[in-house]
């Protein structure tokens, strides 16, 4: 038990809404050692007279004063010494209640009475002190990945670059020329690449090994254990971080035979063309004569559900840098480009214009209907939906189909879940699983050797993948990041790209690898609890192995040893507390967030009987957007429903049902959870805590039906940070569902 | 249907080298479309006619009515996101279909190209003219004539009126009560007799109309080709007649309004000068006036209107497009020679007219041979120059009616 101490501030606006006075009793009663009021707690006055209190052995701090988004420099006290919780009167009590009413006081006393219950139950989180290893690991020497290891060796870490290939480069290497990277981007410029190579080849701090594989990478950030294979046979090392850029490789064409590829020879990918344009040929397979007239053909197979049901990207810039470097080396050519959207966005809009301006290059709207030899030596393009005719035919001596990119990812999850059903088999011990296995090994098995990190995680042997088989990142918020903390992914791995792009991303991609090493150094989280140190407890001795955590955890943190008991490996942790959610024994707490710790925030609130009719409601709203937008509502002086009582999760997921049976066992009528939007362009910091949480929610709500308590007592909702306008007509609904089913009847219980 | 699309190189190379050199900088984004008030419902006038113009798709222009019923507002122009200039390109989609259409084609081709053969197609007439007088009577330049004006009493009609020259013997035909003045001022015919103007225009003219009809029904053929028309030439004609005389829907251009009054004034004053040129002939032969007209003769107020009107808006017109090239396009050479020529013919002709009192008559002569000369270029180069959008635009417009009928 902490000894806790209670500060009032009266400034903006608190000391006007609420009888301040009135409060000292009621934290005093809950707990707390002393209370203090004061005019301006932010004030260097203010701020010593806290710190007077920390120094005189308080270890718990309860702020009555503002958001825990504001003043945070001020009230900087050292974490590791004393716990302080920010009671936020300010943006959930004055500036969203009428001031000086009974409710608005109500309000007050019970967030600090939660607010005391919370500091005198958690502790100050003891720092982390781990060995770490700040070399970086590059897995592919390709334009980003080159790019990833001369940035993260300028800023001062050894760095191992490893590629498959006997030389570096990679895609790009071929290249004569490329699409423009300087102003005033309107021609090709020569391939530098070579540069980049050499540069990377000659840096002190960069290991390169060619022709190696990553056979096996264990451990966490800053301690990866890793085995690479060679020509020279195995060897081990150890490194920080990792960057993989492994890149793409086209579309497979014979996959697109409606295009005439493979039934006539004068038909060539945009890679087979990139090969002749590098030797400065430019000749039919076919007889070998030079083309006079070109059919660039775009989207061949990409944004086509039947192939790539995405745009890759690249593909436009490139079909305009081969017809430059075309009409640079041969005369009198005549190209045309058949698009459907000619995308080359930025900078390269200039490219796009200069190449139109090229006098023998034409361009034009349409869809190629088929390509066929007409009999004479040409082949017809069947054009449709263009302006230049309907069921027009265009004749060429040369068809180039500009093919999409396919991304060199391993889906590490389904490489699992393939190993799992094998396992299953292999055990055969029921045979409605074995049968289930087999099926699962039918859907899977193309995932056989795809393997390339080869990590020892419990959720598999690769980084997760998302749509379209691109491995993951958080790409609205965090592109490089993964779920697998300090393994970073960048270039068109994770998202189909240009060259320009990948080299953009490698060098993101490696200043987020020797951040998170800088943060591993310090113990700290990295984002999106950048800089927390707290780290969670497992009580094994009352693990059940039920395996929720190991499963459920987004970062990959747990690994399980032989029996199912989760191996925890702190410096993969995020600190999303999604474990601690997971948890049906109520195992995993961290020292300051824990399944303790809120509970006695429920416990610690007045409920008002059933005669007051004042129905009493819990919000646990996610600090990653649903509290933020809170203060933001305040900020912009949104009133709203005063029975409403928020208590800040860490993620939707970090709520354990065991809460949801206090509140209701309390007498409280009535719970709603606001989190980050789920689905597939998630907004949940998190990954999948939103849907986590959904569908615990599912499952107590059906437990609630069976207990004939109304399930419409808890609620699940989403919110964006920019939806702050929707909080008080949220709660407003809720109440009066709420009131319709009348109030919780375990109250006075 | 399926067609083969057959670009030309040798198109594109003209229409870069004639004006239309933005056209490649269209990226198909519709915004032309979207703005111009000709565009009809489902159509895709005049995006698709840039992209044929970026191919060099020269047959599918020459026989395209859209392109004639653009007046050039140039709101295409102004909203363009990418400079492609709609405007200029169909401009000169225009002056190229003229040149596709032209017979016989080598004028087309050298009034295409008036940008390099412009001093031939000036200097030429006006070289045939000097060549003629001077086989005629040497460039025996006239003394200005004192003229006694006998202007008419109330009483009689006003085709009675006359001038009269002042050798004694006095309007002893006419009748009734006449007053005298004094005009002293140069007789043209005294340099050049009305016999050689007539021999010299109408065979002009008559090549010209020849021309004209022949390009005509090509033309006509030409659009015609993939459209069903339906109703009767003349009753679509008329109402096309009527929309030409006001001039309604060049109103509907937001970016260049004014052009519409200028276009308006150079309209009329043309017909008007024909007007008067027709007058002047029966005046001539059928009532046999005495030459030349007062000034206040009925049929010179029209003559003198029209002119006023050509100057006011072919100046207009002119001073416009060299101010403010975003509204009106950028000038090129065909334009300009055209304008050129225009401009040439009624300052000359004004020059003329006011020459013939205050100028020396050796300068009041050369005047009116460059007058004479610049007219029969005009007349010749009808069918090959800007001039022929009358016919192309009229005829597009009578096929658009008849289209939708």
């Amino acid at each position: 038990m902490n000894q806790v101490g209670v500060f009032v501030c009266t400034g903006c606006d608190i000391g006007a809404a609420m009888n301040v006075a009135g409060l000292e009793e009621v934290v005093t009663e809950a707990g707390a050692a002393n209370c203090t009021t004061h005019p301006c707690l932010c004030s260097p006055e203010g701020v010593a007279t806290i710190q007077g209190a920390i120094d005189d052995g308080t270890d718990g701090v309860v702020l009555g004063a503002c958001s825990h988004r504001a003043k945070i420099e001020e009230f900087g006290f050292d974490r590791t010494k004393v716990f302080v919780e920010r009671v936020s009167l300010r943006e959930q009590v004055a500036w969203c209640q009428p001031h000086g009413e009974e409710d608005t006081q109500m309000l007050a006393e019970d967030l600090l009475r939660m607010g005391v219950a919370r500091a005198a139950r958690v502790s100050a989180p003891e720092p982390l002190a781990m060995t770490i290893d700040r070399r970086v690991m590059v897995v592919g020497g390709g334009r980003a990945g080159l790019e990833a290891a001369r940035v993260a060796a300028g800023m001062g870490n050894p760095v191992v670059l490893v590629e498959a290939a006997d030389s570096l480069g990679g895609h790009v290497a071929g290249m004569k020329d490329t699409v423009p990277e300087h102003p005033p981007y309107d021609t090709v410029h020569p391939n530098e690449i070579g540069r980049l190579v050499e540069a990377v080849e000659a840096h002190p701090g960069i290991t390169v090994l060619k022709s190696h594989t990553t056979r096996k990478i264990d451990g966490q950030p800053g301690q990866f254990e890793v085995e690479l294979t060679g020509p020279a046979g195995t060897e081990t090392l150890q490194v920080g971080a990792i960057v993989q850029a492994t890149g793409a490789h086209p579309y497979d064409a014979n996959k697109l035979s409606h295009l005439g590829y493979g039934a006539s020879a004068d038909v060539v990918t945009a890679n087979e063309l990139e090969s002749m344009l590098a030797e400065s040929s430019l000749a039919r397979p076919s007889d070998g004569k030079s083309p006079e007239r070109v059919v660039f053909v775009q989207c061949a197979g990409s944004r086509d559900p039947e192939h790539l049901p995405y745009c890759s990207s690249e593909c436009c810039n490139t079909s305009l840098k081969q017809v430059a470097a075309i009409h640079r080396d041969f005369q009198d050519v005549e190209t045309a480009v058949i698009y459907r959207d000619l995308r080359s966005p930025g900078q390269l809009e200039r490219f796009y214009l200069g190449v139109q301006e090229l006098p023998n290059s034409l361009f034009t709207r349409g869809e190629v209907g088929g390509i066929e030899d007409n009999g004479n030596g040409r082949l017809s393009v069947q054009l449709r939906d263009s302006l230049l005719g309907d069921e027009a035919i265009l004749e060429a001596d040369l068809v180039v189909l500009a093919t999409g990119l396919v991304p060199n990812a391993a889906d590490g999850e389904s490489i699992r879940l393939l190993r799992d059903a094998r396992a299953v088999i292999a055990k055969n011990e029921s045979e409605t699983q074995v049968a289930a296995a087999r099926e699962t090994v039918g859907e899977l098995e193309h995932h056989d050797d795809t393997e390339i990190l080869n990590l020892g995680y419990r959720q598999g042997p690769d980084l997760p993948v998302l749509q379209y088989d691109f491995n993951d990142s958080h790409y609205i918020c965090f592109p490089y990041e993964t779920r697998r903390t300090g393994i970073y992914a960048a270039g068109a791995l994770r998202a189909p790209m240009d060259p320009a792009q990948a080299a953009e991303d490698g060098l993101g991609a490696a200043m987020k690898a020797v951040q998170c090493l800088e943060m591993a150094a310090r113990g700290e989280a990295v984002h999106p609890r950048a800089g927390d140190i707290s780290v969670p407890e497992f009580s094994l001795q009352r693990c059940t192995q039920c395996k929720r955590c190991t499963e459920e955890c987004p970062f990959g943190t747990l690994n399980e040893d032989e029996k199912g008991t989760p191996e925890y490996n702190e410096l993969r942790c995020r600190r999303c507390g999604i474990c601690l959610g997971s948890c049906p024994e109520r195992i995993i707490n961290f020292p300051d967030y824990s399944v303790g710790s809120v509970a006695d925030m429920i416990k610690s609130m007045q409920v008002p009987d059933e005669e007051e009719e004042k129905p009493h409601v819990v919000a646990f709203l996610c600090e990653n957007d649903a509290l933020p937008a809170l203060d933001e509502a305040a900020k912009r002086g949104l009133k709203w429903n005063p029975w409403v009582r928020v208590i800040p999760v860490r993620c939707l997921g970090a709520i354990n049902v065991v809460w949801i049976a206090d509140a209701l066992s309390s007498g409280i009528d009535g719970i709603i959870l606001i989190g980050c939007k789920k689905g597939d362009d998630y907004q949940c910091h998190f990954i999948n805590g939103s849907e986590l949480a959904d569908r615990r929610m599912t499952n107590i709500q059906e437990t609630l039906d069976r207990l004939t308590l109304e399930s419409e007592r808890v609620r699940i909702d989403e919110l964006a940070r920019n939806e702050f306008a929707r909080i008080p007509e949220i709660f407003d609904e809720f109440l009066e569902t709420i009131d319709d089913v009348g109030p919780n009847p375990y109250k006075g219980f | 249907m399926q067609k083969q699309i057959i670009p030309s190189a040798d198109f594109r190379k003209q229409l870069r080298e004639r004006g239309g050199e933005s056209a490649t900088r269209c990226y198909q984004c519709a915004t032309c479309t979207s703005v111009c008030e000709l565009t009809a419902e489902g159509s895709l006038f005049p995006r698709s006619q840039m992209l044929k113009s970026q191919w060099g798709l020269a047959d599918d222009l020459a026989g395209d009515a859209g392109v004639w019923l653009c007046h050039q507002c140039n709101d295409c122009t102004a909203r363009c996101p990418r400079d492609a200039k709609p405007g200029d390109v169909l401009q000169t989609i225009r002056s190229l279909a003229i040149q596709e259409l032209s017979t016989p084609r080598f004028m087309g081709k050298l009034v295409g190209n008036a940008g390099k053969t412009w001093p031939l197609l000036i200097g030429l007439p006006i070289l045939m003219w000097f060549v003629l007088i001077f086989a005629v009577n040497g460039f025996d330049v006239p003394e200005p004539t004192n003229m006694k004006i006998i202007h008419a009493s109330a009483d009689i009609s006003f085709v009675d009126a006359a001038y009269a020259q002042d050798d004694g013997h006095d309007d002893a035909g006419h009748h009734g009560e006449l007053v005298e003045g004094d005009e002293t001022r140069l007789v043209y015919e005294e340099l050049v007799p009305h016999k050689y103007i007539y021999v010299v225009y109408s065979t002009a003219f008559l090549l010209a109309l020849f021309a004209v009809l022949v390009s005509a029904v090509k033309f006509w053929n030409l659009i015609g080709r993939n459209e069903n028309r339906k109703g009767s030439f003349i009753g679509s004609f008329l109402p096309v007649l009527a929309e030409i005389g006001s001039h309604k829907r060049f109103g509907s251009c937001d970016t260049s309004s004014s052009r519409r009054w200028a276009h308006f004034c150079v309209l009329w004053g043309f017909i008007g000068a024909a007007f008067a040129s027709g007058l002047l002939v029966i005046s001539l032969y059928i009532t046999k006036d005495p030459l030349p007209l007062a000034q206040t003769h009925p049929y010179k107020i029209i003559g003198n209107i029209a002119m006023v009107l050509l100057v006011v808006g072919g100046l207009w017109l002119f001073i416009n497009r060299l101010t403010d090239s975003g509204k009106t396009g950028a000038s090129k050479a065909y334009d300009t020679f055209f304008l050129s020529l225009v401009v040439l013919v009624i300052m000359t002709g004004a020059l003329t007219e006011l020459g013939a009192f205050v100028f020396p008559p050796l300068a009041a002569s050369i005047v009116y041979v460059v007058h004479l000369g610049s007219i029969l270029t005009l007349f010749l180069t009808v069918p090959f120059s800007k001039f022929a959008h009358m016919i192309y635009r009229t005829l597009a417009m009578v096929h658009e009616r008849m289209v939708e009928a």
